[in-house]
């Protein structure tokens, strides 16, 4: 296990220091920024396929269906980032969004919202009205919060509607998995599958800092392929597969 | 006495059993793994030690544990013909004492 640990965060150090340093190599960090979100998300898709693959070859029970799911909106993702690369390295358009990866992106939420649901409503009944209570508020809080913050410079930008309405669904998507990512932390927390899902949140808790700075970014044509935000997405892809990785090992 | 509590040894055991599958069949076999490599106990042996059983699942699962506890105890009273009353701050033990006593064991 130590091992895996080891790997992962040498992967999130050698991808902090390619960015940190990319002044020297601008060419290939363009080339890099497009070409690796694909790779990272593909093993993120084998990964979770591989859990996907355990769970059903045991027995067709809750954990296949979910883990069906999250493969699901990961191969989503993944579809994503390729079809960006293909615009970006391809067809050499500079930063396509809104596009047809877009929808991807967006279609990839669906089926891990429900993987996430599938998983933590086994275990609901141990959850107290309390814990509920405060969940909500404090979903409801961070989507006021989110909404705040990107108010003013979205709209400020006088961009089209359509990429209005992306800035801000990214970012209120992120917090609806995590409205239901953060149970199953509370759930599992003292136990083995704390860890996994304490990479789960972590991995969605990026992701959201991502799509915030990425939706301001845009909105003040300041994103650039290589932009040092594009590594809160690779690290979240890297938790991911850790969080499917370990969970396989604990159950 | 005996023949009674065997009764609701093996009903314990049935409950269990058929607990754990909320977990899928998978899952119940990861926990009787657990069960066997870190604790040197069967399922069989549960009802002689719950307390161990319970640790084992809360080790895997945190609070997430308690929904399998209340399913399981929802079976076993299922399967004892005994009426199952939720209440507040009792625990499996709790519960299984309870089925006990009005069993008369």
């Amino acid at each position: 296990m130590q091992k895996v640990y080891g790997l992962t965060v040498s992967v999130m150090t050698v991808l902090a220091l390619l960015y940190a340093f990319q002044n020297y190599y601008p060419e290939f960090m363009h080339l890099f920024s497009n070409a690796f979100p694909p790779v990272i998300s593909g093993g993120a898709v084998i990964v979770s396929g591989l859990s996907l693959e355990r769970y059903w070859r045991k027995a067709k029970g809750p954990f296949s269906k979910a883990w069906f799911y999250f493969t699901l909106g990961l191969f989503f993702w993944f579809m994503g980032e390729a079809i960006w690369a293909g615009y970006t390295l391809v067809l050499g358009v500079e930063v396509p969004y809104p596009s047809i990866a877009d929808v991807f992106w967006l279609a990839g939420y669906i089926p891990f919202f429900i993987a996430l649901y599938l998983y933590v409503k086994i275990f609901g009944c141990a959850l107290t009205k309390k814990t509920l209570a405060a969940s909500m508020v404090t979903t409801i809080v961070l989507t006021i919060i989110v909404t705040g913050v990107l108010l003013v410079p979205v709209l400020g930008a006088e961009e089209d509607l359509l990429v209005e309405v992306a800035d801000f669904a990214y970012p209120l998507l992120d917090l609806a998995l995590f409205s239901v990512a953060h149970l199953g932390l509370i759930l599992f927390w003292k136990g083995k599958l704390g860890k996994p899902w304490f990479l789960i949140n972590l991995a969605i808790a990026m992701d959201t800092c991502a799509d915030i700075l990425f939706s301001y970014l845009t909105a003040h044509n300041a994103y650039y392929c290589g932009h040092m935000l594009e590594l809160l997405y690779h690290f979240s892809y890297l938790l991911f597969m850790l969080a499917f990785y370990l969970h396989a090992k604990e159950l | 006495m005996n023949q009674e509590r065997s009764m609701f040894e093996k009903a314990l055991v049935e409950a269990i059993d058929e607990g754990l599958l909320m977990l899928g069949e998978g899952g119940r076999e990861v926990v009787y793994f657990r069960l066997r490599h870190s604790y040197a106990l069967s399922k069989e042996d549960v009802p002689a030690h719950p307390e161990i059983f319970i640790e084992c699942l809360r080790k895997i699962f945190g609070s997430g544990s308690k929904a399998i506890e209340k399913t399981i105890i929802k079976g076993l009273y299922s399967k004892l013909g005994l009426t199952y009353a939720e209440k507040k701050n009792f625990d499996f033990f709790e519960y299984l004492n309870e089925a006990k006593k009005q069993l008369g064991l």
